[in-house]
């Protein structure tokens, strides 16, 4: 947590559908100027959970306090925050210049001053000046994005929220207006919640993660926190690709594997664990050459290889062909293996390099 | 290259045959009313534009377009505001119910109009109505609120509920939503209902027979100078009809097409 001043807060907040609790009891306090980002599956609550935050949606249960104040009741339009919605929501019989200054002009904002800040924010976002009086269904995909940012800071809003405003553009695009939204939010200082299922995305982008399963804000973390401290197997694979491997603890604070029929040392033991999942991260896998090379050591069968541009992922299997366990690790290009595909290997990793997560 | 040459041909006969047989009766009544003569004979002998004349001399034919406008122009305004309505309760909104409410809406389409305007002949009797264009225009409305409803409906059905929602998080009360968002996304829709209505009244027969009374419709003119008293008045009546009725939707479809154009530049 930060120390700036908590802006926005949830008590217990819960949202049911009959007896589906599509929210359930979610305490968060999110800090002026943050960058916070919920993530999680399809189904996990998320997209409720910010209709709620902006008014769309009415709380069943639990308190939203904003600057001290219990908004639950307070309409979507009488809010301090906006919304860029996943379809962008574009008045499609407006122009760029017009839908800019939509808020403006129910403000009863005069024209000429609703110009001067629409094509401020078009500077702002990056619109050329010209597009001011072209139809928005003849911008972009990425135009239009920046159209819709620019019409929901036109709002002046304290908090703007994005519900999974990149998840139809393709990975390029989305790669750069990941970035420029991250510019974005440094140069305005405004509240951002954002809302996606790419972890990678809010990696790029957050100062704080949430991860939500199942209408459960399972964990909060700033991006490194979530990364290397996972608090259980589902945030831990939510993330990327991971090696896990159930393991109980056994004398002498080692790990025992049934699996492998073998000992791991421990990373830092979680007060009173007895059995769970051992992660290792792809990238914290290395081949070795021989056993005591690393604290632990599995050996297996090179499978496949998967170019990923600057870096490669092999895929290592070990034990029998059939009911392998399969391991990925990943390697910088530069630092790529130099045998065959079908080679026996070696791989391994130090006991401070994995995690310890329940279930 | 010779199966081609079969293709196109039997697209060229088809078109031809559609063309001949959908819009030849057509002319055939445009010609009908450049003869001189008081009696339609075929071929024409006589050629003129006498009946023209004479026909937009008379005063009944002038009542007869001022009734027939009236009509067309009081149902199309009634139907356009209860069908948008209307179309937005089962198309943009879910609720208990609306499955239902659509099919009774719809349902009146599909009866047999003149058994409807019989009901309906015994309806306003029952009530003491004198049966009037108010009367024809009711009944009417009885059939093309929900055709209207139909044609609306289909532009609702592609309206993204999110632009409501965004306008409204921009700050926007609910009638400023309806005034700055719904209502001119969904004017296309609106124009067409709007388009099929006036044309549905303009040329609708079997509910004016039964619902006009004393007042005339120019249909039901014709029907009854076709049954006794025929005149070319009758098919120069008619090419005025059809040719006003073709002149609105061509204009109406025009108007669509330079607003969209104008729209997306």
């Amino acid at each position: 947590m930060t120390t700036r001043p908590v802006l926005l807060e949830l008590r217990g907040l819960g949202k049911s559908f009959g007896a589906l609790a599509a929210v359930d009891r979610i305490d968060l306090a999110i800090a002026e100027g943050e960058f916070f980002t919920i993530v999680g599956p399809s189904g996990s609550g998320k997209t409720t959970l910010l209709r709620m935050l902006a008014g769309m949606e009415q709380p069943t249960a639990g308190d939203i306090v904003l600057r001290g104040l219990r908004i639950n009741d307070v309409p979507a339009n009488r809010r301090p925050t906006c919304m860029v919605f996943q379809s962008l929501a574009l008045f499609p019989h407006r122009t760029v210049g017009e839908n800019i200054e939509f808020a403006l002009k129910i403000k009863g904002v005069a024209p000429a001053t609703r110009k001067i800040r629409a094509l401020e924010l078009m500077r702002l976002l990056r619109l050329p000046e010209d597009y001011y009086p072209k139809s928005v269904t003849k911008c972009s995909g990425g135009e239009r994005q920046r159209v819709a940012l620019a019409r929901a800071l036109a709002y002046d809003p304290e908090i703007l929220f994005f519900d999974e405003p990149l998840s139809a553009i393709d990975y390029k695009l989305r790669k750069t207006l990941e970035k420029e939204l991250k510019d974005i939010h440094r140069e305005t200082g405004k509240t951002f919640v954002y809302i996606t299922h790419s972890l990678e995305e809010a990696m790029v982008m957050s100062d704080r993660i949430g991860v939500m399963r199942a209408g459960v804000m399972v964990q909060v973390g700033t991006p490194n926190e979530i990364y290397t401290a996972p608090r259980d197997r589902f945030v831990s694979e939510f993330i990327g690709d991971v090696n896990i491997m159930p393991v109980r603890r056994v004398e002498g604070g080692r790990l025992r594997s049934d699996a492998f029929a073998t000992d791991f040392t421990a990373p830092r033991m979680p007060e009173g664990f007895a059995a769970g999942h051992l992660v290792v991260r792809p990238e914290s896998l290395r081949f070795v050459t021989r056993d005591g090379e690393a604290e632990n050591v599995l050996a297996g069968r090179l499978y496949n290889e998967y170019a990923l541009g600057s870096r490669i992922q092999y895929q290592v299997r070990v034990g029998a062909p059939e009911g392998a366990h399969v391991f990925i690790v990943e390697k910088l290009r530069q630092q790529a293996y130099a045998g065959a595909l079908d080679d026996e290997v070696r791989i391994g990793w130090d006991g401070r390099d994995s995690i310890l997560v329940g279930d | 290259m010779a199966r081609a040459n079969w293709r196109g041909g039997l697209i060229w006969g088809w078109t031809l045959a559609v063309v001949t047989f959908m819009y030849l009766p057509a002319l055939c009544l445009f010609l009908a009313s450049l003869t001189s003569s008081r009696y339609f004979i075929f071929p024409i002998t006589k050629w003129g534009l006498a009946w023209w004349d004479k026909t937009f001399a008379s005063l009944e034919i002038h009542a007869l377009f001022r009734t027939s406008i009236l009509t067309a122009a009081v149902v199309t305004a009634i139907a356009v505001v209860i069908a948008f309505f209307g179309a937005l309760a089962f198309a943009r909104y879910d609720w208990r119910g609306r499955s239902i409410y659509q099919k009774i809406v719809l349902l009146p389409i599909f009866f047999p109009q003149s058994v409807l305007g019989l009901a309906l002949l015994l309806w306003f009797n029952a009530l003491g109505l004198q049966l009037s264009w108010q009367t024809a225009a009711f009944a009417h409305l009885v059939w093309i609120i929900p055709v209207v409803t139909l044609v609306i409906s289909i532009q609702v059905y592609s309206f993204d509920p999110a632009l409501e929602e965004a306008a409204f998080d921009l700050g926007a009360s609910r009638f400023q939503v309806f005034r700055e968002v719904t209502l001119p996304v969904l004017l296309p829709g609106v124009f067409s209902g709007a388009l099929f209505a006036f044309l549905l009244s303009w040329g609708n027969f079997p509910l004016s027979l039964f619902t006009t009374g004393a007042d005339t419709t120019i249909p039901e003119y014709l029907y009854a100078k076709m049954v006794a008293g025929y005149t070319p008045g009758v098919p120069v009546l008619g090419t005025v009809s059809t040719a006003g009725a073709a002149i609105l939707l061509l204009g109406g479809y025009a108007l669509i097409v330079l607003w969209r154009r104008r729209r997306e530049t």
